[in-house]
């Protein structure tokens, strides 16, 4: 018989990570409970699964840690309300529930064989951190062309994965570009809004494909000058959020015209979303 | 497909013969004389006489409020889904149908939802056929009839001091065979009538124009007739609680001592909480963008994942609208 | 009654003339239904389409929930700067209604000077819930007043069906203190006289007078049917708040299911935010699908209010509502000495 859709599989928390310096962003390393729970929870970059505290209900994220890195899973949280709150307060051991994988990943049959531009911005860079990783992988690499990730924030002490970024920047397989508005005294990288870094560099639409996740702001910007680079709009891959509970398209709640971006996205190119009414 | 015949006075030991083999579900007035969906055994016969029932049917198969799971100690259980049979007498057609566009949601996709499956493969629909549809009714603009069969297991009529029946589905047929020693076999001229009848109360009804209703709906996104269709609403919910399709639900954690319960409660597209994101962004900010969501929800969103309008026509919004809204009007507007 | 027939011609020309000379930006009233014994409200911003209004015993939607969301304040000093003037409104009001405007601008949601207030001295209203269970299985095809007052409906066989005014008058309107508008701009028909002054103390009384047991089992047993749907909520006027304590959910103060006690713990707050603030105008009762009184309560607790204060709502504009003033000789007898 199948598996109860509502049900979660048990999972402890291993480790809690503060992301920034406003000290309301944490990275939750997540264990299952058991190798059965495990061995069933199979996803791909760009997926998300709903977190479950009994009494808090649930909430969805997405996966910031790639398939590739075996034996937990990874997801960044920001306190915003009832539950965010609750789990910040939580710590290694505690327990929690995963619901999932939900959602369609990044489209990775089509990213076979491309050249991938990131744009990133905020805190939205949670399921870019788990494409990155699985980009990097050394089974995965070779599969990819060249690897560019822009990614950007209000201030340095905003940026997550600090120390994920500063080791892939020691490497010579991908380029990471970091920008901030506001840098500090030690800032030596760039200044300004993720899209005056994208359009500097200038990077080549031919048999490329861009991924963008960020605020809406951020993403309306980055899609006018992807535009003016040549990128056409299936080659844009964006990911949407949205207010969500049951997380399998039946609840109502998180559609976009006849898409369910729990079901049908989070993931969603450019052309899709043309044809969607413009109500997110 | 009407073939068997039962004089009204023996519906009861039809009923009770049911009952010994599950839940049933009868016609019955209650104490303001509405017509309600009842448990069987009541306190008089089955009601035969009424238009509808306020409620639908379909809290039978997706409750105002379902325990989905409970939490204690560190545990999760699920509660035991039910063995009993329930059977249903006298849902109307429209509502019947209804339980289709359900089945879609809930059965349909990568995912089935237990809870509905269950008590949805436990259920026998009978559904009693209308002689006289209301000013409200409009199910043979949207795909239904008076005498539809879809959606239930056997379809009845009543006819003078009879009640005609006719199995709709394999289900159908075993459970008439079940009380076979009560019905005898309907004859030919009771069953003209019976299509007389039907095709009388199809004609009764005035048509409401759904023809390519997505496609208007798709072009008609922007128009401004949305800000006027939803001026009156109150965003009180009634249409959606109400409606036979309407399906969209809350998940939250209800604790009580020890004890947490995950429910499952109706919710409603025209609340603004619905789509409200913990961030204070809401894409659906006022009760226009609400109001176009429920029309685009059930005549075009619907239409394009399902191939099937999440309207049966049976006219509870209308009816029950505290302001009186009409949705028939608003679709006459639509591409005009 | 011919008088309903005049109002109407007297009202259309009245919102006709406010749009046409621009001393309105909006009216609101009451049009036609799609269906017999109801009226929809109307947001009418056009002097020709006056004629679209009516005025019959089916009008009984209070108008005043619409005021507050007219007059929402801009979310903060930047909207402020772009947002558009507040709109000068006319309504038409009963006499509960304009206890309900004047409910509204004592607490400061709508301003007086926007508003353009036609009341009509209202003889009762008709439930149309009432009207239909009277005709059984029978449906109206029309419906309308005849001139003694009673509602005479046709029904589909054609046969005329005549319903006594007093067997389908609104529960709320058996019990009106107060028909005519004390306020207003324009005032049609003639003021009315309240007929059972105490209708509402006798009926209180009458349920206070069961034992505590029968009264708590008849409540929980009217509560039973509700389906937390909020109509009783969102048809109200003094509902205004932008986020219902009922919906929070940090704290979860109640439980968003159908389980008795979220149920009844819903009704009691609703109940206790009303004491001082309802005008018993019966929109809660009208919108609700499932045929709950949702007056029983408040009822009461206003009626304690008047003994206890001396105070109704919706009486005087420049009253300070009950609950936001006090003064030094208030009863107290119920806190207990040290």
């Amino acid at each position: 018989m199948a598996r109860n859709p509502y049900l979660p599989y048990p999972a402890r928390i291993e480790e809690v990570a503060v992301e920034n310096a406003a000290r309301d962003i944490k990275t939750f390393r997540l264990a299952f409970a058991d190798p059965e729970s495990a061995a069933e929870f199979r996803y791909m970059p760009g997926q998300f699964a709903e977190l479950s505290l009994p009494g808090l209900g649930e909430a969805p994220f997405g996966i910031a840690s790639s398939p590739t890195e075996a034996g937990y899973l990874l997801f960044s949280v920001k306190r915003v309300g009832l539950f965010t709150g609750e789990l910040h307060s939580l710590e290694a051991p505690a327990p929690i529930g995963i619901r999932g994988p939900m959602g369609k990943p990044f489209p990775w049959d089509r990213m076979a064989g491309k050249d991938l531009v990131i744009v990133g911005g905020g805190f939205a860079f949670t399921t870019l951190r788990a494409a990155i990783q699985y980009i990097l992988d050394p089974a995965n690499r070779a599969r990819f062309g060249s690897l560019l990730v822009i990614y950007g924030a209000r201030t340095p002490g905003e940026l997550m994965y600090r120390k994920d970024l500063a080791e892939w920047q020691a490497r010579d397989d991908l380029q990471v570009h970091l920008t901030v508005d506001e840098p500090d005294a030690d800032w030596k990288q760039h200044k300004g809004v993720v899209t005056t870094v994208l359009e500097g560099l200038k990077p080549s639409s031919q048999n490329a494909l861009a991924v963008v996740c960020g605020p809406p702001v951020m993403i309306r910007f980055a899609l006018l000058s992807l535009g003016k680079l040549r990128f056409a709009d299936d080659a844009i891959i964006l990911s949407l959020e949205m207010r969500m509970k049951c997380g399998i398209g039946k609840c109502g709640r998180c559609n976009i015209g006849h898409k369910y971006v729990c079901r049908d996205g989070p993931v969603f190119t450019r052309e899709e979303l043309k044809a969607l009414p413009v109500e997110y | 497909m009407i073939d068997k015949r039962i004089p009204h006075t023996d519906l009861d030991r039809l009923l009770d013969r049911l009952g010994k083999r599950g839940a049933v579900y009868a016609p019955a007035k209650d104490e303001a004389g509405e017509a309600v969906l009842a448990a069987w055994p009541q306190s008089g016969p089955a009601v035969l006489e009424y238009r509808n029932f306020r409620l639908s049917p379909k809290a039978l198969v997706l409750p105002q409020n379902q325990t989905l799971m409970c939490f204690k100690n560190g545990d999760v259980a699920e509660p035991a889904l039910s063995d009993r049979e329930t059977f249903l007498f006298g849902v109307r057609p429209c509502d019947a149908r209804a339980m289709l566009a359900l089945d879609k949601v809930f059965l349909g996709g990568d995912q089935h939802d237990p809870y509905y499956a269950r008590r949805r493969a436990k259920m026998a629909v009978i559904a009693l056929a209308c002689a006289r549809p209301t000013s409200s009714c409009f199910c043979t603009s949207v795909g239904g009839g008076p005498g539809d069969a879809a959606g239930a297991d056997v379809l009845a009529l009543t006819l003078d001091a009879d009640l005609l029946l006719g199995a709709a589905t394999a289900k159908g047929r075993e459970l008439l065979a079940s009380v076979a020693d009560l019905l005898t076999d309907a004859p030919p001229a009771a069953v003209k009538e019976a299509e007389e009848q039907i095709q009388a109360a199809e004609n009764q009804m005035a048509p409401v124009n759904v023809d390519n209703i997505a496609l208007r709906l798709r072009d008609a996104y922007d128009s401004p007739l949305w800000e006027t269709a939803s001026q009156k609403c109150l965003g009180c919910g009634t249409c959606s609680y109400l409606c036979p399709t309407c399906h969209c639900f809350d998940i939250t954690d209800d604790v009580r001592g020890g004890t947490v319960r995950r429910v499952r409660t109706w919710d409603c597209c025209a609340y603004p909480l619905f789509t409200l994101h913990a961030s204070g962004h809401n894409p659906r900010p006022t009760a226009k963008e609400r109001w176009r969501q429920r029309m685009m929800h059930k005549f075009r969103y619907a239409a394009e994942n399902f191939d099937q309008l999440f309207c049966v026509g049976c006219g509870r919004c209308i009816r029950n609208c505290p302001v009186s809204m009409d949705l028939r009007t608003v679709l006459k507007e639509v591409g005009a | 009654m011919i008088a309903s027939h005049e109002i109407e011609t007297r009202l259309r020309e009245a919102a006709e003339g406010f749009l046409r000379e621009k001393k309105v930006d909006i009216f609101l009233g009451y049009e036609k239904a799609s269906f017999p014994f109801r009226t929809s409200p109307l947001f009418l911003s056009a002097a020709e389409k006056a004629r679209r209004l009516v005025w019959n015993p089916f009008c009984t939607a209070n108008l005043a929930v619409y005021l507050p969301r007219l007059f929402k304040a801009p979310a903060d000093a930047r909207a402020a700067k772009v947002a558009p003037p507040p709109p000068t409104v006319g309504v038409v009001v009963k006499g509960c209604d304009t206890r309900s405007v004047i409910a509204l601008i004592q607490e400061r949601q709508v301003p007086r000077d926007k508003l353009v207030l036609v009341g009509v001295a209202c003889p009762g209203m008709m439930d149309a819930r009432k009207a239909e269970r009277a005709l059984g299985s029978r449906e109206a095809l029309g419906a309308g007043e005849d001139a003694q007052g009673n509602l005479r409906a046709v029904v589909e066989d054609g046969t005329e069906v005549t319903l006594r005014r007093e067997d389908v008058l609104a529960d709320a309107c058996l019990e009106c203190r107060s028909p005519t508008p004390s306020i207003h701009d324009v005032l049609l028909g003639s003021p009315v006289e309240a007929k059972e002054t105490d209708a509402a103390r006798r009926r209180t009384a009458e349920f206070e007078s069961k034992p505590a047991d029968v009264r708590w089992a008849r409540l929980q047993q009217a509560l039973a049917k509700c389906i937390r749907c909020n109509a009783c909520r969102q048809a109200c006027p003094m509902c205004y708040c932008k986020d219902c304590l009922l919906d929070q959910t940090r704290p979860r103060w109640v439980g968003a299911g159908t389980d008795i006690s979220d149920v009844t713990l819903y009704h009691l707050v609703r109940a206790f935010h009303m004491a001082g603030r309802c005008t018993e105008c019966g929109a809660c009762a009208r919108a609700c699908p499932m045929g709950i009184d949702a007056r029983l309560l408040v009822r009461k607790l206003n009626l304690e209010v008047e003994d206890l204060f001396g105070y109704r709502p919706g009486a005087a504009v420049d009253a300070a509502p009950l609950l936001s003033a006090f003064t030094m000789d208030d009863p107290q007898e119920f806190l207990t000495e040290p």
